[in-house]
């Protein structure tokens, strides 16, 4: 049914395989629970989860006009950002509209990894190719050979610190360095896609010993699989390409113009977006939480008079909040936080508020999280 | 998920292809999804329910059952009126994933057609096999 024989494998496909259910996503199978998704998501937010996160397209980018390459290719000063910085960016096309968003790793002055989504990565490759047209660097694809591991949760320091010689509490986050994971080669990376602390890994194994990571992590953290990654994303209101945003959406309008550099100029969509700036976005992206009822991808959202306001771009069950919650777009001027509009749900409208991201509390959950605070 | 099946099949109920199971206590007919149903959904967070009083048809739509990520549709094993709904599913809609035969049931119908409509449901071994079938598509 959703799997057949085209679809690729990642290193850790045969766990998948025997501990999970598996669906097709962006080519590969990919488990979409273990056990269960409540249990996988609360996990993260209460110790430490891992996610086989190694679908994601993993690119090197290196040479004498890297640096001059990333700064035509992005909306964000990447090249004056000190060694060892991950940065959270977007690729974006002459329009402005997003291309894909992705993490650049600021290596040294003459190296990038770029890592991106899985389902774009093809594109993303052809986008570079056509942008550095003319410079001289090469784009390596590092995605075969290597395994990319998420640790994530208050517990992700302890899970992942007995497997690297790396002082992982005196990382930042959105930093990263090169150092080992069970004697492997491997780049270790403070970021993540859950709203928890924790680290993405990098191991540079495509095999056995990817595995051996795997398994010894699990001595301090719960397997999670695509279920978990969703409704996890969703509460910490982080945006998932090709469902939130894609290439008819700008910046603005994803709640995202903070990762635009305003001194910046002369990079892919800038023209656009400076005129965008002036006028402002016609939609924004926003947070819902329901009373009842659970929004899903392409629900009408309207005001308490019945009319069309928005849609709604991404929906699922909060495990935290134990309500459903959603992502989505309402046109300008929208409405504030906390006021009421209405999500229709199979035709029947269904009372929601207006939310912050994260939905969570985020003195409770999350990486803002009082110390100690683990529940 | 590893073989042999995992899936509960109990004896004495009647099984749709849509996967729900009745259970008839005399006039009455108690019905909910199955094993198979509740694994595949997993964890089950809402559900939408009939109105006591609710004319259904055979395989006609009753209510939804939603788990994280999708909405399903409820589909009735016999036409009849329903006489009651499982008020507990509302504030614990995880009782069909931990008990889809027994506190996990859903609706309960007064029957109308029970000998006629009987010959179209699935029997346990039929609707195991069903399963079966499912599973191994879904392995390969």
């Amino acid at each position: 049914m959703a799997t057949t024989k085209a679809n690729k494998h990642t290193p850790l496909y045969e766990f998948h395989r025997t501990h999970g259910k598996m669906v097709e996503f962006a080519g590969y199978d990919m488990p979409i629970w273990y056990t269960s998704t409540i249990e996988e998501h609360m996990a993260v937010r209460n110790r430490a989860g891992i996610f086989d996160v190694s679908h994601m397209g993993r690119v090197d980018v290196t040479g004498p006009d890297a640096a001059r390459f990333v700064e035509s290719l992005f909306p964000t000063g990447i090249a004056k950002q000190p060694n060892g910085k991950s940065v959270y960016t977007l690729l974006l096309n002459e329009d402005a509209g997003i291309v894909d968003d992705l993490i650049v790793l600021k290596v040294e002055e003459g190296k990038y990894l770029i890592v991106v989504n899985a389902a774009t990565k093809e594109k993303d490759l052809r986008h570079m190719e056509r942008v550095g047209a003319g410079l001289n660097f090469k784009v390596d694809d590092i995605t075969e050979a290597t395994t990319m591991i998420a640790v994530q949760g208050p517990s992700a320091v302890e899970a992942l610190q007995p497997l690297t010689p790396l002082p992982l509490a005196d990382m930042k986050r959105f930093t990263h360095a090169f150092s080992t994971v069970k004697g492997i080669k491997s780049v270790i990376t403070r970021t993540g896609y859950t709203g928890e602390d924790g680290f993405e890994i990098i191991v540079h194994d495509a095999a056995s010993g990817a595995m051996a990571v795997w398994e010894a992590l699990m001595e301090g953290a719960t397997p999670c699989a695509l279920g978990a990654r969703d409704s996890l994303r969703l509460e910490a209101g982080l945006p998932l390409y090709g469902s939130d945003m894609d290439e008819a959406t700008n910046p603005l309008e994803a709640d995202l113009g903070w990762v635009v550099s305003k001194d910046k100029i002369s990079y892919v969509g800038w023209e656009s977006l400076s005129s965008l700036m002036q006028k402002g976005p016609a939609r924004v992206r926003r947070g819902i939480v329901m009373d009842e009822r659970i929004p899903r991808h392409g629900f009408k959202v309207t005001d308490r008079a019945g009319e069309e306001i928005g849609v709604v771009t991404s929906g699922t069950y909060s495990p935290v909040l134990k309500r459903g919650i959603a992502m989505g777009y309402v046109k300008t001027p929208s409405p504030q936080l906390g006021d009421t509009v209405m999500v229709v749900v199979r035709d029947a409208p269904s009372n929601g508020k207006i939310a912050k991201f994260p939905v969570y509390d985020d003195s409770m959950y999350g990486w803002k999280r009082r110390p100690h605070q683990q529940l | 998920m590893s073989n042999p099946s995992p899936y509960q099949v109990p004896d004495g109920l009647y099984y749709t292809k849509e996967h729900e199971w009745a259970r008839v206590t005399g006039g009455t007919a108690r019905v909910g999804i199955t094993d198979y149903a509740a694994k595949t959904l997993n964890d089950i967070v809402y559900l939408t329910l009939p109105p006591v009083g609710k004319e259904v048809k055979q395989l006609g739509s009753f209510g939804t059952v939603e788990s994280i990520k999708a909405v399903s549709e409820l589909y009735a094993p016999l036409s009849g009126t329903v006489v009651g709904t499982n008020q507990e599913l509302t504030n614990h809609p995880e009782l069909i994933n931990q008990s889809p035969y027994d506190s996990g049931w859903i609706i309960e119908l007064k029957h109308s057609m029970l000998e006629e409509e009987k010959k179209s449901l699935l029997s346990p071994r039929q609707y195991e096999e069903l399963v079966k079938s499912l599973d191994a598509e879904h392995q390969s």
